[in-house]
């Protein structure tokens, strides 16, 4: 599935993980390999939807922590990578294949998982775990126990899983967590109700996983557009505020303290799925819903205005970077039969994700994006001909770095957006480019290797991505002094 | 002796591959009911997630020339390449719906356009 994490680079060595869960430590200065862990997975991870990659690991405490596609919570020695302890925290062959595939937060003492769900018919849980032991402390549902959110049975197979890694504010000991789309994605006629907490930011006590409170971004969603991605925090103007883009591609500015809305905006006017979100109330106006049996337009497509991969905020220029993804589709609902033991089939009341298309202006189907956090006011942006999926890297020298599917990384001033280097890794990206120093001389690192279901769904509509080779390369380059 | 053995346990492999392989009746796999049965399991389980409803997708199928032994042992056994990885559908498919699936991915595969 190619290389999808964000490596993290401490005291000049590199923890990484690649497809099958497999992690290694890397000198940072030559890439040589210090030690590696490859756990033996369950063989159910062949059959389930989800698997076998992850998007990072975490390291503190002296350890490397990795979630599994199994559903376990591992834990390493940093310097030798010998394990240190395992626990079972999802039910794995009952929950429909719902794992890890993304790494933990280290919280504190704590450590906090985020289960897959919204495609899996299963409900969503975090879990709290003690680092130094991987003793299980707490589990939160994101599916609330409440009959008018969820009538009926339906919030048994809700979703909602917090699949992407959370942030962890230690001055208020908050774990923030972004929440997936309810269950079944396209269909939402047994749900007739906001769906909580689903597609919100939830912020639970890191020591007990109480809710201090939640936001919910898209109530009673049709459209797949889950909220789990990065919770960026800042202090701005003397107030604690928190920004969140959820898949739709809208902004989200709170209260950190409250979750109260200061301001929501977008990041395209590539969107038709809503005539817009009220700034002040976040009430969504004119939804579009989905007939049952017809292909509806709908923009963005289930890829979202952006997709997992995060942005990049520089505080010296004041600008968050992200890819931004400028094209559609076409979602049709159908009737789907459950099956317990069919751990391949997504439960999301339709054949596939959805038939691709650009948009209906013909613009070009993806940006980079440059733009004010808080206001989302554009500075500058770059189109592209293929749109990015990699995780967006800025640096204190004033450097934007990013990566293409079809392999082109390049680097732009952050200022202007001119484009000062390009480089050619051979395969696309689908990762987080990271920078460290050793010595006093700075490196950027790049993963590449395309893969992921973007490689699967998207060639119908950028059949150039066929080319592409598969890889799981980590590059290095030093930027000159 | 031991290159004896050696071809006797290569055989047993071979027919415990085969064994597998017809494990369940295979049925014509160019009847149309046949074809239409593996159609609506295409459909029900998703494959046009990866290979389109028409077989044209990310996955195209429609271009590669397939044949039953390797459509059926790819359904029912998952495969992984070139950073794509297929589900495996044994116990979750029967033999008999695995061989529906595969008469209908060998009809828009190149095998089914040159019959046609």
């Amino acid at each position: 599935m190619g290389i999808q994490e964000t490596p993290i680079v401490i005291d000049g060595v590199i923890y990484s993980i690649s497809s099958g869960d497999r992690v290694a430590a890397l000198d940072g200065k030559t890439g040589q390999q210090i030690w590696s862990y490859e756990p033996r997975l369950d063989p159910l991870t062949k059959k389930v939807l989800f698997a076998p990659y992850s998007r990072g690991v975490a390291v503190g405490h002296g350890m490397v922590f990795i979630g599994t596609v199994d559903g376990r919570g591992i834990a390493l020695d940093q310097k030798t990578g010998k394990e240190k302890w395992q626990v079972q925290l999802t039910d794995f062959a009952n929950c429909h294949g719902c794992n890890f595939t993304s790494p933990p937060v280290v919280a504190g003492d704590m450590l906090t998982f985020g289960s897959t769900a919204g495609e899996l018919a299963t409900q969503g849980k975090i879990f709290g775990v003690e680092a130094a032991t991987g003793k299980k402390v707490w589990e939160f549902n994101t599916i609330k126990e409440d009959p008018k959110s969820w009538p009926g049975e339906s919030g048994r197979y809700g979703g909602g899983g917090a699949w992407m890694p959370g942030t962890y504010d230690a001055e208020t000991d908050t774990v923030f967590y972004g929440t997936g789309n309810p269950g079944k994605d396209f269909v939402d006629t047994d749900r007739e109700g906001d769906n909580l907490y689903t597609d919100s930011i939830v912020a639970l006590d890191a020591k007990t996983g109480k809710l201090k409170w939640y936001r919910q971004e898209i109530p009673q969603d049709v459209w797949d557009y889950d909220s789990p991605y990065e919770v960026l925090l800042f202090k701005k103007d003397g107030k604690d505020l928190i920004v969140h883009m959820n898949k739709s591609g809208y902004a989200f500015v709170l209260d950190k303290g409250n979750g109260n809305i200061e301001n929501i905006w977008p990041i395209s006017d590539v969107k038709n799925f809503v005539k817009d979100i009220d700034p002040k109330t976040g009430k969504l106006i004119g939804r579009v819903e989905l007939p049952m049996n017809k292909e509806t337009l709908i923009c963005p497509s289930t890829f979202g205005g952006r997709s997992w991969n995060s942005g990049a905020y520089n505080p010296k220029t004041g600008l968050w970077y992200n890819n931004v993804l400028d094209f559609c589709g076409y979602l049709k609902p159908v009737a789907q039969k459950e099956d317990p033991k069919d751990y391949g089939t997504g439960h999301t009341g339709s054949n596939d994700f959805g038939r691709l298309v650009m948009a209906p202006d013909g613009r070009k189907p993806g940006q980079l994006s440059a733009n004010d956090p808080f206001t989302g006011a554009r500075k500058w942006s770059y189109a592209m001909d293929v749109p990015g999926f990699a995780s967006v890297l800025t640096t204190g020298g004033g450097l934007v770095f990013n990566g293409d599917p079809m392999g082109k990384l390049q680097a732009f001033d952050a200022e202007t957006g001119k484009v000062l280097w390009s480089f050619n890794t051979g395969s696309g990206m689908r990762s987080g480019i990271v920078s460290y120093a050793v010595d006093g001389e700075q490196y950027i690192l790049v993963p590449s290797g395309w893969g992921s279901y973007a490689a699967i769904l998207l060639p119908p509509l950028f059949p150039q991505l066929e080319q592409v080779p598969a890889a799981s390369t980590l590059i290095a380059f030093k930027v000159p002094k | 002796m031991r290159l004896i053995a050696a071809l006797a346990g290569a055989a047993l492999v071979l027919a415990m591959a085969i064994d597998k392989l017809h494990a369940d009746e295979m049925p014509n796999l160019r009847d149309p009911k046949v074809i239409a049965a593996g159609h609506e399991l295409f459909l029900e389980k998703q494959c046009a997630h990866c290979h389109g409803e028409d077989g044209k997708g990310g996955v195209n199928l429609a271009r590669r020339t397939l044949d039953a032994k390797g459509a059926f042992t790819s359904i029912a056994e998952g495969r992984e390449k070139n950073g794509i990885r297929m589900p495996a559908w044994r116990e979750v498919l029967t033999d008999k719906e695995i061989w529906e699936a595969t008469a209908y991915v060998l009809s828009i595969s190149q095998a089914g356009q040159s019959t046609n």
